[in-house]
């Protein structure tokens, strides 16, 4: 079948032009050397990567460089990265960018990032990469510039949308890209109906157990790759299986991801330690989560859902502030609320004022008045960081907070504030994901997320590359509390800490329990006795651990790679 | 390019562009800017049309660039370039613009009568892509009397003393072929010689190709009426492996040579 090919005929019209004028013509010296540079330009092979020899300011690790010879080479520019948090995805993405832009195959590219990224992303392309990355500020940047990065919140929204569609992209990066798993939302259509010609998705927790979330995440790579959405669940659905089980289905999604884990890498990381510190609640504390404890038993509150129990149990454990907050609410948004349920809840706001103290935020300021370094201190709460923030000022510690519902520049600045200034930064969940902090070595988990991957992204925020000491972790738990029972399954028993997510989610997804949460949320919530309890901690503590001798057994049969 | 080549490039072409270099050792340079190449790399419209309504003396600025920071004083500002830096680029883009269309002579040194031939030069990319690509360098010269083609004609050319002005004693023949047509020829030679190759690699492009589109109308099957995210698609997959081989002239341009000289 015969190629198309194209000659260019502008330098013709521009010829004829310069004779009939009689000039001007060019200097000999600078012709020969435009065809020296030529020849150093010009790319005599399909394969292998041009792009390290034009980038004096990194050296690509071989995991980084493997990586993107592979996206190239054998998957034609279509690819989730998946690896392992803090190996350098960013990395490889912007290697491919840039020998894809060396080649002459990629102009314009869009880069979709969570907002606190945004920033992050331009700066390391530009001096790293020297791509000449520009962030979304105004509207008219998405016709003039050719390299842009955005939050996927702007990008979605009109103007931006008709203008970014009128666009004609040739590469789009999309980093966290797992939040596109419900092909339902918003952000999964505007992906969706991007035009792709390459594209990477970039995600550290890519398979998780649910099936149609690694469906929905490859068909909006490559359509079709998985078949359509009525084969694909006929197929492997209704068997109930899970991706790690279907060798083809396996197959078939590591021809379109790449996952390397850190025991691959042969990189020497440093060594995470772990310190759990037990604390002992001070009586009224101990008072407040009786009390709440105790309601199980009572009639009245049947009706009230255990997740709502259980998380006032958690806050307990927390700060009194969030167990506040939550009790408030409970009464302002409660329909005609019987005078027993009214009386429930200023019985235990009641109790809540009674407690003076908050003993872990006494230890964590012992702690990091030790440690006399820089902290991040992570909670689940808002009204707990709050208070923290307040506590830690009273006591002439500068802190800085930080949460994912933050705009872009005030993360930046926040993230600037706690390098420069400040030596404690207190963040929530959200605000966990999509920051680097390498600079520090020391996490406080005030209290524990139940969810094992939340607390890898947490530990990833600074072990990653460019860690150059030891990470230290203080977990801490209020003795005799279902923290202290979540923390002993989940973070001694299971060692996660010491552990590395990939294999966690290898044993996560041989479980195949749906979510882990879920089931802790039935021990604590439907247990009747502290006995029954500890027997469903054992049975669920027996599943893990089978999980992860099968998982041991095939191991590298699991492994993501091909 | 070893960091040594970057940096007689630099003198090169800041010399053929008259620019004075004001230091000029091993590790680094300090070039002062004429004003024409200021305006040419230094991006500062707004200087220039400022000075020039106001009619102010022009300062071109000066740059220094570093070419090894190992014998560069600590101390030396100025932009360390290599090759993969903007700023080098930048001056390649230059090099080629500023270059793009030639005539020279052949500068004989002796006093006889010589007739120069006409010669019509290209140097010319010629990229095969797909998904991935590659290129070919190739320099052709076409004889505008009897229409003989050479290659290499670039290489040839640089064993020639050669002049912008037509030197006495000398003089040009006219042309039979018109530069015109004389491209015409060459492209009608070129395709001909490419039509000829091996092309399994776009045999291999479009079995890629119709094996992701396949997989793609399976996908959109179900649906009873045709989308729109199903015709992006579609054109992006032809974006992305649709083989294509593009030609384009680096530069080129007029030459009288001595009947010998190629």
């Amino acid at each position: 079948m015969p190629v198309q090919i194209n000659f260019d005929s502008s330098w013709k019209d521009e010829l004829m032009h310069r004779m009939e004028n009689d000039g001007p013509w060019g200097n000999w010296e600078l012709f020969k050397l435009a065809i020296e540079v030529e020849k150093h330009l010009v790319i005599p092979e399909f394969e292998g990567l041009q792009a390290p020899s034009h980038l004096s300011e990194l050296t690509p690790l071989p995991h980084q460089l493997e990586t993107a010879k592979q996206v190239i080479e054998n998957m034609h520019g279509k690819a989730i990265l998946a690896d392992e948090v803090g190996l350098g995805k960013t990395i490889e993405a912007g290697l491919i960018l840039k020998e894809y832009m060396i080649r002459g195959l990629v102009k314009k590219v869009l880069i979709l990032v969570p907002a606190s990224l945004v920033t992050q992303w331009a700066s390391e392309l530009n001096s790293k990469f020297f791509i000449p990355a520009v962030t979304q500020r105004k509207s008219y940047v998405w016709d003039q510039c050719d390299v842009i990065v955005s939050s996927i919140d702007t990008a979605k929204r009109n103007p931006h949308r008709d203008i970014i569609y009128a666009q004609n992209y040739d590469l789009i990066i999309i980093d966290e890209a797992h939040k596109l798993k419900n092909n339902k939302t918003k952000n999964y259509e505007f992906v969706q109906n991007l035009k792709k010609k390459f594209c990477l998705l970039l995600t550290a927790t890519p398979i998780q157990n649910r099936i149609e979330e690694i469906f929905n995440l490859v068909s909006l790579l490559k359509p079709g790759h998985l078949g359509s959405e009525s084969d694909f669940y006929e197929k492997y659905k209704k068997a109930g299986r899970s991706v790690q089980d279907d060798e083809h289905l396996k197959e078939l999604v590591n021809k379109v991801m790449i996952r390397n884990r850190r025991a691959d890498t042969g990189i020497e990381w440093t060594k995470r330690h772990v310190e759990t510190i037990p604390i002992e609640f001070s009586p009224t504390e101990k008072v407040l989560y009786e009390a709440i404890n105790n309601l199980r038993d009572e009639d009245n509150w049947v009706q009230t859902s255990a997740f709502s129990m259980m998380t006032l149990q958690r806050e307990a454990c927390s700060s009194r502030e969030a167990v506040y907050y939550t009790l408030r609410n409970m009464l302002q948004r409660k329909e005609n609320p019987s005078q027993a349920y009214q009386d429930q809840i200023l019985s235990l706001i009641s109790k809540v004022e009674a407690v003076k103290k908050n003993s872990k935020a006494e230890k964590a300021l012992e702690l990091i008045k030790k440690i006399n370094d820089k902290v991040i201190i992570f909670t689940e709460y808002r009204a707990t960081q709050l208070y923290l923030q307040w506590y830690l000022k009273q006591h002439g510690i500068s802190s800085v907070p930080f949460r994912g519902g933050f705009k872009r520049g005030k993360k930046d600045w926040m993230r600037e504030l706690f390098q420069k200034h400040a030596q404690v930064l207190i963040a929530t969940e959200a605000g966990g994901e999509g920051i680097n902090l390498q600079f520090c070595n020391h996490i406080i988990n005030f209290d524990l997320p139940w969810n094992p991957m939340r607390l890898e992204q947490r530990i990833g925020r600074i072990h990653r590359l460019g860690q150059e000491k030891d990470v230290m972790i203080y977990n801490f738990a209020i003795k005799n509390t279902v923290e202290e029972h979540v923390l002993k399954l989940l973070y001694e028993k299971i060692q996660l800490f010491e552990k590395v997510v990939g294999e966690l989610d290898d044993i996560l997804t041989k479980l195949e329990f749906g979510n882990i949460e879920d089931h802790l949320i039935e021990i604590f919530g439907q247990s009747i006795s502290e006995g029954e309890m500890r027997i469903k901690m054992d049975n669920l503590a027996s599943m893990i651990e089978f999980a992860k001798g099968v998982k041991e057994e095939d191991s590298h049969a699991a492994a993501g790679n091909p | 390019m070893q960091q040594q080549e970057i940096h007689n490039f630099l003198r090169r072409y800041f010399e053929a562009n008259d620019c004075e270099l004001v230091e000029n050792t091993p590790g680094y340079m300090t070039v002062q800017l004429t004003v024409e190449l200021d305006k040419e790399l230094m991006n500062r419209p707004f200087y220039w049309h400022y000075l020039e309504k106001v009619g102010g003396i022009p300062k071109p600025m000066s740059l220094t660039f570093i070419t090894n920071n190992q014998l560069a004083p600590e101390d030396l500002k100025g932009e360390t370039v290599h090759f993969g830096s903007p700023r080098l680029h930048q001056i390649f883009e230059s090099s080629k613009r500023l270059a793009g269309y030639i005539r020279l002579y052949e500068n004989k040194l002796n006093n006889k009568q010589t007739p120069l031939y006409p010669w019509l030069g290209l140097n010319l990319k010629i990229s095969y892509e797909c998904d991935r690509k590659r290129d070919l360098f190739v320099s052709i010269g076409l004889h505008l009397i009897n229409g003989k083609m050479v290659k290499d004609f670039h290489d040839r050319l640089l064993q020639v003393p050669l002049t912008p002005k037509i030197p006495d004693y000398s003089f040009t023949m006219s042309s039979l072929i018109k530069p015109a047509s004389g491209l015409l020829r060459i492209e009608n030679y070129l395709k001909s010689e490419i039509e000829a190759e091996d092309h399994s690699w776009a045999d291999e492009a479009r079995e890629r190709w119709d094996k992701d589109l396949s997989l793609l109308n399976h996908f959109y099957e179900d649906e009873e009426e045709q989308n729109d995210s199903y015709e992006t698609e579609k054109l992006a997959l032809k974006e992305q492996y649709e083989p294509r081989i593009n030609i384009s002239i680096i530069n080129g341009g007029l030459f009288y040579l001595s009947e010998q000289a190629i």
